[in-house]
């Protein structure tokens, strides 16, 4: 048996083990810091710090103390910190390769904090820094920048649609003038027609003895027929060219009578005119502010989607490279690869302390068929405000998330919100009390958010750089509430978004009575002078146009005594009064005969 | 290291049975293919000191294996996740799962499975091949390579000197 066995060695593995046990229970602490901050450096590309780890065996629970990771786009300022967590996690579960945590608890949770040291960036982001102003609609935000040109400057310049066409339609008559005068030139005159209708007569009083006569009066009338044809031609000609110049005319009249309305659109909209009445001035005040909040769920979704989309179990899914995966079977009480049942976070923003809870979180919840909930509470947002946030969320083996929440929001003191700062205007709002409440839901990465928000108490403070502007500030600060509807739908990535308010007919009626005077006179003005334009090219034209009338009607004329002319069948006339003189003197030479005969 | 190696040699050349340093190979090939921290190999590590197989080559091909083992990596987790999908097998492991010893041995991973697979597998002609070549090696190979003068160079080395040492003091078997 000793040949085989070495009893000595029995001892060596418990000696072994023993030291690996040893080694565990002294540098696990040590161990899992290193782990965290590694795997947390390989994910983020910055630096992650963990003060102190201490974990406890009985129940196994893993405290971390003084957590820091860097945000890798601003390395002065960690992503997210928390000063301590704790976790009771499930021994066996782990071991069996999923992670159960009973209780976790975050304190002291922090997003954008300044570090005291410059955290190391390891790996270069290709994700841009998101601008809250990136993708915000600019046609929303009209600059109203009105500095209204005289009416004068307007009226004399040459990129009037007025002015273009009224030129337009005065080259045409001359061109078109010139073009029926040299037809006008090539027509038989008075003369050329009253000659051949001389000729005519001379033919049908040519006197008829023969038949070689009706052959030479018939030669004559042909040629005569000939030159009829050639002039008709020319008449015809004439005709086309007439109307063709009668069709451009006409139209260059219609675009020049319709140029003084499409002129003060122009002048509407190069000058902002059209804004006031249309502009969308709730989206104005407050849609950079909703962009700006959309943008944040856009950014925790950015940061979620990737651990979303990796979390598929999947049997048929081809292997991965590297490490493998853990296949979990049938199970009488299946439990998903990562479950908190239970967490508590407090997270500190600069507007306040939030208390979040969590029940259930986990990214695989077909395997117990629960939702994820969350709650988010709070009494102190901005001093007084209280907020109240529930949220319920699931992803199903398909990777689709399906999230419903609803919020409610009262009495938030705002102070220093800054609205709008352009180059036309900046807008501050002072103060004021927020309170409201919304819905939203998730459904993949498509988003359908409403919500109702009322201010009440509100001052606001503005420099405006034109009178419009200007205007516009004093007619908001004369409101004193505001109700808001925010609605955001589509992308999450790219959501659309809409702000409308009850208010905002109110507004614009404000704001159309403050402008209007200057505008009614301003808009009176130019379209006076447009139509004195019009009036001028369209007089021109009319003298034009009787000149025009007099060519017609000669050509009309001309072309009616041609067709006399060419209808005056002369030969057959002469042709029918020969043969019937012929015909009566045979009948007279036979009756003579005849009488002769019977006598 | 050179202890090590030297530990190896002096059994390659000493009276040691063949089929203890084949066996330390095979089973350090089984233990060098898994993750270091399963229950397999702490079972194929008690193994190793309880049985009398060459500890020194057993360290050895562990070493050598682990390295091989990342260039299998992606044939290992292949072997798992095909035994652990394969539809005729799901009642079985349907019915192992319900075991803690099984998911203990994270024989639900695919590489666990798959390294122990291919572990156990190919350490059987593994065994049989070692044996083959230690008792070539032993009859002809020795006699062969002591001719060369780059041998009497190394026997000169430091690397030498470590192995009559240990020689000398007597190896472990």
């Amino acid at each position: 048996m000793s040949r085989f066995i070495r009893w000595q060695g029995l001892v060596s593995f418990f000696v072994i083990i023993a030291l690996i046990m040893t080694f565990v229970y002294f540098f696990a602490d040590a161990l899992v810091k290193k782990g965290i901050e590694k795997s947390g450096e390989w994910y983020l590309g910055a630096e992650v710090n963990v003060t102190d780890v201490e974990i406890k065996y009985a129940p196994l629970t893993l405290n971390i103390e003084g957590f820091q990771a860097t945000d890798p786009e601003k390395s002065t300022h960690n992503l997210v910190s928390f000063s301590q967590a704790s976790a009771g996690i499930d021994v066996w579960q782990y071991l069996f390769g999923k992670i159960y945590i009973s209780e976790l608890n975050i304190s002291g949770l922090r997003i954008d904090q300044p570090r005291l040291t410059t955290g190391e960036v390891y790996t270069s982001s290709s994700k841009g820094v998101e601008d809250g102003s990136e993708g915000a609609d600019e046609s929303a935000l009209p600059e109203l920048d009105m500095s209204l040109p005289t009416v004068d400057d307007l009226l004399n310049n040459s990129d009037l649609l007025t002015i273009k066409h009224g030129k337009a339609l005065v080259q045409s008559y001359q061109t078109e003038k010139k073009k029926l005068n040299d037809i006008y030139e090539t027509l038989p005159d008075k003369d050329s027609l009253a000659s051949y209708n001389e000729k005519i007569k001379v033919l049908s009083k040519t006197k008829i003895k023969t038949l070689a006569d009706i052959a030479k009066l018939n030669e004559a009338f042909k040629a005569l027929k000939k030159q009829f044809k050639a002039d008709q031609a020319i008449v015809k000609h004439a005709k086309q060219q007439v109307t063709a110049s009668k069709t451009l005319l006409s139209k260059q009249t219609k675009a020049l009578k319709d140029a003084p309305n499409a002129d003060w659109k122009n002048i509407e909209s190069k000058y902002q005119l059209d804004t006031v009445d249309g502009a969308d001035f709730a989206h104005l005040l407050f849609g950079e502010q909703a962009r700006e909040y959309f943008d944040y769920a856009d950014t925790v979704y950015q940061t979620i989607a990737p651990l979303v989309n990796s979390s598929k179990v999947d049997k048929g899914a081809k292997p991965s490279i590297g490490e493998g995966r853990f296949i979990h079977f049938y199970d009488e009480t299946p439990l998903p690869d990562v479950l908190i049942e239970q967490a508590h976070f407090s997270l500190i923003l600069p507007q306040g302390e939030f208390a979040i809870s969590g029940k259930e979180l986990t990214h695989q919840h077909w395997v117990r068929g629960n939702n994820s909930v969350v709650e988010v509470t709070s009494d102190n947002v901005q001093g007084t405000g209280e907020l109240s946030l529930a949220l319920e969320f699931s992803l199903d083996q398909n990777h689709v998330l399906k999230s419903d929440g609803k919020w409610q929001l009262a009495d938030v003191d705002l102070k220093s919100v800054p609205l709008q700062e352009s180059s036309a205007f900046n807008l501050t709002l002072d103060s004021g009390l927020l309170s409201g409440n919304g819905t939203f839901s998730f459904l993949d990465d498509q988003i359908n958010s409403e919500n109702k928000l009322n201010l009440n108490n509100t001052q606001y403070t503005g420099t405006g750089t034109s009178h419009l502007s200007t205007l516009f500030i004093d007619t908001v600060q004369s409101l004193k509430t505001l109700a808001l509807t925010i609605t955001a739908k589509g992308k999450i990535t790219d959501p659309r978004l809409s702000v409308s308010s009850p208010l905002d007919k109110e507004l614009k009626k404000s704001m159309m009575k403050q402008v209007s005077n200057k505008l009614t006179g301003f808009k009176s003005d130019v379209v006076t002078g447009l139509n004195t334009k019009l009036t001028e090219s369209l007089g021109f034209s009319r003298e034009e146009e009787q000149s025009f009338v007099d060519v017609e009607s000669l050509i009309n004329d001309t072309d009616k005594a041609l067709d006399n002319l060419m209808n005056s069948d002369v030969v057959k006339a002469k042709k029918k009064a020969f043969e019937d003189k012929q015909k009566k003197k045979l009948e007279d030479k036979v009756k003579k005969k005849l009488g002769d005969l019977f006598g | 290291m050179l202890s090590l190696f030297a530990k190896l040699f002096h059994a390659l050349n000493s009276e040691s049975s063949t089929r203890q340093i084949s066996l330390a190979i095979a089973l350090g090939f089984i233990v060098g293919l898994s993750p270091l921290l399963t229950l397999h190999n702490i079972a194929f590590l008690f193994i190793v000191l309880f049985l009398r197989v060459n500890i020194g080559g057993f360290i050895l091909a562990w070493g050598f294996f682990k390295g091989v083992s990342y260039l299998l990596s992606s044939l290992i987790i292949m072997v798992g996740e095909s035994i652990l999908t394969a539809e005729p097998l799901q009642p079985l492991f349907d019915h192992l799962y319900q075991f803690s010893l099984f998911k203990l041995a994270h024989l639900h991973h695919t590489y666990t499975l798959g390294a122990l697979v291919v572990g156990c597998l190919f350490a059987i002609p593994l065994y049989f091949l070692c044996n083959f070549f230690i008792e070539k090696y032993r009859i002809h190979i020795k006699a062969f390579f002591d001719k060369f003068r780059i041998v009497k160079a190394l026997k000169a080395s430091k690397f030498y000197s470590v192995y009559s040492q240990i020689s000398g003091q007597g190896a472990l078997s």
